[in-house]
């Protein structure tokens, strides 16, 4: 390709935050009028370097280098400036405001005296804008009222009102559905035409494979490499992303740990704009993963098992009887527990004491004459045996739950649980956001639960969780199962594959 | 510093108390008297009991605005029943009247998923046109005189108002910090889905707490009503204000989750205070609730600077 095409490159771009190299002394380019494909599993460094591109982040050091001069972005507006715009998964609009007055943000068009919106224009360009794209959307309408593949459009006319030469996409079909993807696909190639560079990030490598002219994979903070996407192939692209999972990095089984009586089976469940007719049983004492990326449906799937969010259809089977679940206290009875992915929104009592944390979930059954009198004794000694059982580290039981670390703030949402004597637990991302040492000590704590006749449902994007903690793996793709492993057959390539799509030659011991 | 502001968090109702105090002992010879004293405190007991209730609201992350017009509606029940079913029975069925009312708030609130702002707000209008209504548009005069007893009487050489403050702290006490009604309040207040999922009624703790706010003004009311001997329709207008006042300068964080009912009793204590003193040295009501207010936004802008403080000390690295 000619060097003098380029459009923007980076070099030994570095940015690091505390305890992670994020992005590591990455090379990249973007030719001007070309799709380029980014691709890595979570945490790979891909959002980072597109918040440096965007001027969310600062980079510690290298340079980027736009039409053959150095830029630096310290604001999303310099980036903006310079021709880039980005579009977040979480979009960057105003629910309350018309579709035109969105794209034109702080722009407006005026009227002669100058204090005024010219509505008339602000509305014919804004049509003007998306009529280019072919985008049939009237731009009167609130953004609150449309859908997200039209979001993602309004977010596109938005770029191309600035002009921008380069739009970067961080997963935009993420949530959409097949025919609004078809539609997003054909507004980024018209883009490509018109000589917009797109860095397109996709954790379906089809689309990746469909779409780009370059793909680039990044892992663990670094370049991997960048290929041209006509002289590779999937499994090449997939080899480069997972490279070399250390397995065996946590507790193994126990020898007698799993067993074969069936605990809670699934069967034929549906959720709506989630899953369609899902199956499948976990075992006393086991660890069943559900994996799946963004817009797999699995978040949802485990969310409707714990009543959070309704079922469409199916049945629930738990200890050999039918079971209706249509609220967390009907789970919460049969003796299943749920640990949100979402702590601080879902999981944390920020005001309270981690003693209040852990005990609000069993606070009436320890009190005297229906709730009126709490047992402080009692309830002081359970907080000790879950303390000790899971070695949260706080200064007491009166500390504030937000002074205590992420991991140590997760044990108690886990202990939460635990309060109730459940005999199975949901848990979705039971390492988000929490330091490797604390990743460690809950895996090594779940596998303890496990050995103990506990059984765990668990759901997690970060891949070596998924190779080494569970007993089985079911993957999920677009709200179906797309293959199974169990320890034996887990293969992380083939379950990276599965989950981005590519389930052709998967080798798992498929049912 | 870090440990004042701890001490602040906890005390700091007791500097303004202490200060106010020194200042009238020195401004007024009357104001170091039994009797003086007494009465303010007996003054603050109608905004100590809805503070109260007005207290449990806000740590659940709410609050009621109709506490006043409950007040009135209260009032007029009592003066249109108590010739008809005798002085117990009447109290007994305006207390239920109001505790009516807060269940309808409640249940607006937890099942419409209506703002408490704009519920209460609606409620507060609609209650003091069905009050002005029963009581066809007029003060209503009691005839007997036994139910002044409960609002001047005094017991042992204590006003009465006192006791029915003391106990209804007690009752309030062990429902918020002793119950596990108090603490699913708090948690709502806190953080609602987290409770949801851990498997609480939170419909069912919103409207217990409207139903309280109410049965507090129901009381304040009752006692008021009996100091006055008329049913009022349109009883003590903005007292709303003072309940939410003595909430919020007694420490009661506006963001739920953390009441403060020690500092609810002492700051309509110290209200009380500043009302009766500027009395006593004869300073116009005017200066008195513009003094109210003053106190009110010093005492926002100390825990402003507080929590900046923390803040600040917390990114530095010092453990708070």
């Amino acid at each position: 390709m000619n060097t003098s095409l380029e459009l923007l490159r980076t070099e030994q771009l570095t940015k690091i935050f505390p305890g992670v190299v994020a992005v590591d002394a990455v090379d990249f380019d973007v030719q001007a009028g070309e799709i380029h494909a980014l691709v890595g599993e979570n945490g790979a460094g891909k959002s980072t370097l597109i918040k440096i591109l965007g001027g969310v982040y600062l980079a510690d050091s290298g340079k980027i280098v736009m039409d053959g001069r150095e830029v630096a972005f310290a604001s999303t507006h310099q980036s903006q400036v310079n021709k880039i715009s980005v579009i977040y998964q979480e979009f960057n609009l105003v629910p309350d405001l018309s579709v035109a007055e969105n794209i034109f943000m702080g722009r407006e068009p005026k009227t002669a005296g100058g204090a005024l919106i010219d509505f008339r224009r602000l509305n014919a360009r804004a049509a003007e804008i998306l009529s280019t794209l072919e985008m049939p959307l009237d731009v009167r309408s609130f953004v609150s009222d449309i859908s997200v593949a039209q979001r993602q459009m309004v977010e596109i006319a938005k770029a191309l009102s600035y002009e921008s030469r380069l739009i970067i996409m961080d997963e935009p079909t993420a949530t959409l559905t097949e025919k609004e993807v078809r539609k997003i696909f054909e507004i980024v190639k018209n883009l490509r035409e018109r000589g917009v560079s797109i860095i397109y990030i996709s954790h379906r490598l089809e689309e990746a494979f469909e779409l780009a002219d370059r793909i680039t994979v990044m892992r663990d903070g670094r370049k991997v490499g960048t290929k041209a996407a006509a002289e590779t192939n999937k499994d090449e692209i997939i080899e480069m992303m997972v490279g070399k999972v250390v397995r065996d990095y946590f507790v193994k089984a126990g020898a007698a740990a799993r067993t074969d009586v069936p605990l809670l089976e699934v069967r034929n469940y549906s959720v709506a704009d989630a899953v369609e007719d899902i199956s499948f049983t976990v075992h006393k004492g086991e660890i069943l993963a559900l994996a799946g990326i963004l817009g797999s449906g699995v978040h949802r799937l485990l969310q409707s098992l714990f009543g959070v969010i309704p079922k469409k259809s199916g049945g629930v089977f738990f200890e050999g009887r039918k079971v209706e679940i249509t609220r967390p206290r009907d789970a919460i009875r049969l003796g299943i527990g749920y640990v949100t992915e979402d702590r601080k929104n879902a999981g944390l009592l920020p005001a309270m004491s981690v003693l209040h944390n852990l005990t609000i979930i069993i606070i009436r059954a320890l009190s005297l004459l229906r709730g009126l009198f709490i047992r402080d004794k009692e309830e002081r000694r359970r907080f000790e045996g879950i303390r000790q059982t899971l070695d949260i580290k706080t200064a007491g039981p009166g500390q504030r739950i937000i002074y205590l670390s992420g991991g140590n703030q997760q044990k108690v949402l886990i202990g939460r649980t635990l309060l109730t004597d459940c005999k199975a637990l949901i848990l979705l991302e039971p390492t988000r956001g929490i330091d490797v040492g604390a990743k460690a000590e809950i895996h090594k704590m779940l596998r303890a639960l496990a050995d103990k006749g506990l059984s765990v449902i668990m759901t997690s994007s970060e891949l070596p969780e998924l190779v080494n903690l569970p007993d089985r793996c079911i993957v999920l793709y677009k709200g179906r199962k797309a293959a199974e492993f169990t320890r034996e057959t887990m293969d992380s390539e083939k379950l990276v594959a599965a989950q981005i799509g590519h389930a052709a030659n998967d080798g798992g011991a498929r049912p | 510093m870090i440990r004042f502001l701890k001490l602040y968090e906890k005390f700091g109702i007791f500097i303004f108390i202490f200060a106010g105090a020194v200042f009238l002992a020195f401004a007024t010879p009357n104001f170091l008297k039994l009797d003086t004293i007494l009465n303010i405190i007996a003054q603050g007991s109608y905004a100590a009991v809805v503070g109260y209730g007005m207290t449990l609201a806000v740590t659940s992350g709410g609050f009621d605005l109709s506490v006043e017009s409950v007040m009135a509606l209260t009032s007029v029940f009592l003066a249109i029943l108590i010739p008809v079913i005798g002085i117990p029975l009447a109290i007994v069925a305006s207390l239920l009247v109001a505790a009516f009312v807060g269940m309808l708030n409640g249940l607006i609130i937890s099942k419409l998923k209506v703002n408490p702002l704009i519920t209460t707000l609606s409620m507060m209008t609609i209650i003091k046109g069905v009050a002005l209504l029963c009581a066809g548009g007029k003060m209503i005069v009691i005839l007997q005189k036994q139910f002044m007893s409960i609002g001047t009487g005094k017991l042992l050489g204590i006003p009465i108002p006192i006791y029915i403050m003391v106990v209804f702290f007690g009752i309030f006490y062990l429902v918020l910090y002793r119950s596990s009604f108090g603490r699913h309040v708090a948690a709502v207040g806190s953080n609602e889905n987290a409770v949801r999922i851990s498997g609480v009624n939170v419909d069912v703790v919103k409207i217990g707490v409207y139903v309280l706010v109410a049965l507090t003004s129901g009381v304040a009311s009752v006692v008021r009503t009996s100091q006055a001997l008329i049913g009022m329709p349109s009883m003590s207008p903005g007292f709303v204000l003072v309940a939410l006042t003595v909430t919020i300068l007694g420490g009661t964080s506006l963001t739920g989750g953390r009441g403060n009912l020690w500092g609810t009793l002492l700051a309509a204590v110290f209200i009380s205070m500043i009302y009766y003193g500027l009395n006593l040295i004869n300073v116009q009501i005017f200066y008195q609730m513009l003094s109210v207010g003053l106190v009110l936004m010093l005492a926002l802008f100390i825990e402003g600077l507080r929590l900046r403080y923390l803040k600040a000390a917390k990114a530095k690295g010092i453990k708070v």
